[in-house]
């Protein structure tokens, strides 16, 4: 028999959850009390944390307008968070209204906050599931009613990577999700790296993420241009995510201080 | 350098700068130039009220609004929009009036008093949509907990086969049932039912197939038995509660019920298959009732339904049970009784009818049992013959009486031979031979002293083995009588083939011989004589009672008689005070 795999006391506003203190980081107000201190407390160790959300973020809606140049009409995006403030689907339904999108994440509350926030539209849905189980993703029946397997799918696995520890494999997931996918097929990853950081920071933000449900293991380039196994990575390859493809030379200054390493691959036949 | 106002396909160098100033400040999720775009809407939308008469601060109000609504919503992003509105504003667009600087002053305040009220706003309604959701998914994890608690109890209370009530929702329901607080006179019944055979189908047609059919009978039963309560208690058994029943009738039309729908055909793999079922029941008033002792009731009915060939249904009897435990009760006192030495055996006569004389004595085992007297053995050999006790039992019968025999003395001529009963399952153990000739050895007493008694049935099913021991039993002088000819199926081939040495007549054919006219069984029993004479054996008629059997006997020519007549069962010393 199956137990469910939280329980009602399982969903604490008491207990910092990750995708709450990204909205926080980001400007929005879909956070708590211990949502806000803990990014308080990560912003006194490493003050440009929002600014790094933010990079991401933009990192994430330029890789979607890309994606959809290049034809791209479905997308399964992992680690969705609280789907607020430019959206994937938002992003991909503006600029292709045949686009369809499913959210995936693994926090039950930001579940049901995207759920209500896509009611009514039949071109997005969210699941709840967990980047670690990804066969149980790709059986969903939800995810199978929307996306067509057949056709070119882009994963987005952004900022979440850093939640899965190198004990769950996280290439062997990424193999998984790949195999599901037709040539065409797009892998968009970023994650936080170490890299040119202070070793006090670093510690203070892994101390900081230990209090929540998902604590922190940052990777730097090599291994995260590994993950791209099996994908041709498209120009600039695994770059600081302000440095993919910016929109003007301006926005791509200082990018290193962006912490968030990021990069597209496509499938090839 | 002024602007023409109005020109919004590109935008101005203030809304660049503006744009400049903000980017950065919160997360925007859009592209710079839409940034731009934006920002120039709002530059022509300010430059509008600043120009226009009297000034009208909703476009203010508004402005802030629009940036909120855009996501130019951090303190960062207020702080630098009043920065380079005031700043740049009135200089880049070339704004000129008297009283600009207290228009722009005014304006400026109604766009922070309009970005506030929307922060606010916003605020407010992110906060309340976070809850709502965190509602929202407390709620489906409570869904989900009580789905797959319903879940989990159903599964821990139903047989997952056939999904009726297992035994323990039966258990606790029966529980229920007796042990309701408010005593009333009610009345509850049970039916326990099982499949006749089943093992059959599972044989012939595996089972997967048997297990399709058990799910087919549950059903049925469930059909046929809707107002109460039908569990499985595995296997092919199932039980039926009957709550509040007025009697036994009402479990019997139950019963009826179950046992026409297990009757209807059923097709198992592919075949049209007829099954049976034995239903047990008992009915009773609820007051001092237990569900144990009602379970078990049920049980012991189903098996005198099953022990009378299935396909029925039968009522629990108390008297009937009572005997039953009774009986159980002694068998399983058997072994005790052998140790603390209860059983002792007394000798009937078995006498000559030519001359008189006593032959031999049949050693026949009595039980001195502490509580119920001295029981004779139609009371416990048959117990002991079910449950295998007779082996033990009957071993220490047949090594007492070579024992006392290989004692015995006459002043006139050799003491009589002992004749000993050997129960089917003595007969088919390994080592009879030697357990026999071990006994002789020791106790002294000669092989032709001892006569042992097998019955036909135990000849008519007798394998090589039994044979081979019976006949070097025979080979060593021991006599080897068959006991109650006539009474079974008679074989007369295996009397040519086996070392007999004797037949001893039942006494049913005796006792026809007081009719004063011949009759047939006196012819039967002529005939009998005959043939065993032709085959070289004596013949002794067990059970004569009177002077006049005894007589027409010796008529015949029978050789030796037992019964009441010559002597009733006693101590060996009754007949030795005779020979001395």
């Amino acid at each position: 028999m199956q137990r469910p795999d939280w329980a009602p006391d399982d969903i604490d506003i008491e207990r910092p959850s990750v995708a709450r203190m990204y909205d926080y980081y980001l400007g929005g107000s879909h956070n708590f009390a211990a949502d806000r201190a803990a990014a308080r407390r990560m912003m006194e160790a490493v003050p440009d944390a929002p600014l790094m959300a933010q990079a991401n973020r933009a990192f994430m809606r330029r890789a979607v307008q890309y994606l959809i140049d290049q034809g791209v009409r479905q997308f399964l995006d992992i680690g969705s968070g609280i789907p607020t403030l430019g959206n994937v689907h938002e992003i991909a339904l503006r600029a292709a209204p045949d686009a369809r999108v499913v959210y995936v994440d693994v926090d039950p509350v930001a579940v049901a906050h995207s759920r209500e926030i896509l009611a009514g539209d039949e071109r997005a849905v969210v699941i709840r599931e967990d980047l670690r189980r990804p066969d149980r993703i790709l059986a969903h029946p939800d995810v199978r009613g929307l996306l067509d397997f057949s056709e070119p799918v882009a994963v987005l696995v952004v900022a979440v990577l850093h939640f899965v520890s190198d004990a769950d494999r996280p290439a062997d997931l990424l193999r998984t999700l790949r195999e599901a996918l037709v040539p065409g097929s797009y892998l968009v990853l970023s994650q936080a790296s170490a890299e040119g950081r202070h070793e006090a920071q670093r510690a203070e933000a892994e101390k900081v993420y230990g209090r929540t449900d998902n604590p922190l293991w940052v990777r730097g380039r090599a291994e995260l241009t590994a993950f791209f196994d099996g994908f041709e990575l498209v120009e600039p390859g695994v770059v600081w995510v302000p440095q993919w493809r910016p929109e003007t030379a301006e926005s791509a200054e200082n990018a290193e201080q962006a912490v968030f390493l990021g990069g597209v691959g496509r499938l090839d036949g | 350098m002024a602007e023409p106002p109005g020109d919004r396909s590109r935008p101005g160098a203030f809304a660049r700068a503006w744009a400049k100033a903000v980017s950065g400040t919160s997360y925007l999720p859009m592209t710079h130039a839409q940034l731009e775009a934006l920002l120039q809407r709002l530059t022509d939308e300010l430059a509008e009220a600043l120009r226009t008469e009297p000034l009208d601060l909703r476009a203010g109000y508004r402005v802030g609004g629009e940036l909120v609504a855009a996501h130019i919503a951090s303190a960062e992003g207020l702080g630098r929009t009043v920065e380079v509105l005031q700043l740049r504003l009135v200089r880049d667009l070339g704004l000129v009036a008297d009283d600009i600087d207290d228009r722009m002053a005014r304006l400026l305040a109604a766009v922070a008093t309009g970005y506030a009220r929307a922060l606010r706003d916003r605020t407010l309604d992110e906060q309340e949509s976070i809850r709502r959701a965190t509602l929202a998914a407390r709620t489906e994890a409570e869904r989900a907990l009580r789905a797959s608690e319903a879940r989990f109890r159903h599964q821990a209370t139903h047989d997952a086969l056939t999904d009726l009530p297992n035994r323990k929702l039966f258990a606790d329901r029966l529980a229920a049932a007796v042990y309701e607080p408010e005593p009333r006179a009610r009345r509850i019944g049970l039916c326990f039912l099982d499949v006749d055979r089943f093992k059959r189908v599972n044989d012939s047609y595996g089972h997967q197939a048997g297990d399709r059919v058990l799910v087919q009978m549950a059903h049925r039963l469930r059909r046929a038995v809707e107002d109460h309560l039908v569990a499985r208690l595995g296997g092919d058994a199932f039980v039926i509660l009957v709550e509040r029943c007025t009697g036994t009738g009402d479990l019997v039309a139950v019963a009826e019920a179950v046992l026409a729908a297990v009757a209807e055909p059923t097709i198992v793999d592919g075949h049209e298959v007829t099954l049976t079922a034995s239903v047990g029941i008992v009915e009773r008033q609820v007051a001092g009732a237990s569900p144990d002792e009602l379970m078990r009731a049920a049980d012991c009915t189903l098996h005198w339904a099953k022990g009378a060939g299935g396909a029925r249904w039968e009522l629990y009897d108390a008297e009937r049970d009572g005997q039953e435990l009774a009986r159980q009760a002694l068998s399983a006192a058997i072994p005790a009784g052998l140790e603390r030495g209860e059983f002792y055996l007394d000798y009937q006569p078995l006498t000559s009818l030519h001359d008189g004389t006593l032959l031999g004595v049949e050693a026949l085992v009595r039980w001195r049992h502490p509580q119920l007297g001295v029981l004779r053995p139609d009371r416990f050999i048959g117990l002991a013959e079910e449950t295998g006790l007779i082996v033990p039992l009957g071993g220490w019968v047949l090594a007492e009486a070579c024992r006392e025999a290989g004692s015995w003395t006459s002043a006139i001529g050799e003491p009589p031979f002992v004749s000993v009963n050997l129960a089917v399952r003595q007969v088919h153990r390994p080592g009879l031979v030697q357990e026999v000739s071990g006994l002789l050895r020791r106790t002294g007493l000669p092989p032709r002293r001892l006569q042992l008694e097998i019955t036909e049935s135990t000849m008519m099913n007798t394998a090589e083995e039994p044979v081979l021991a019976l006949r070097e039993l025979a080979d060593l002088g021991v006599r080897i009588a068959i006991d109650d000819f006539g009474t079974g199926y008679c074989n007369l081939a295996y009397l040519r083939d086996l070392p007999v040495t004797g037949l001893k007549v039942a006494g049913e054919f005796v006792r026809g011989l007081r009719a004063p006219e011949p009759h047939a069984d006196e012819r039967i029993l002529a005939s009998l004589v005959s043939l065993a004479h032709a085959l070289d054996l004596t013949v002794t008629a067990e059970g004569v009672e009177t002077g006049g059997q005894a007589e027409r006997l010796r008529a015949i020519g029978c050789d030796a008689g037992q019964g009441w007549h010559f002597g009733r069962p006693a101590p060996a010393e009754r007949f030795l005070a005779n020979l001395r």
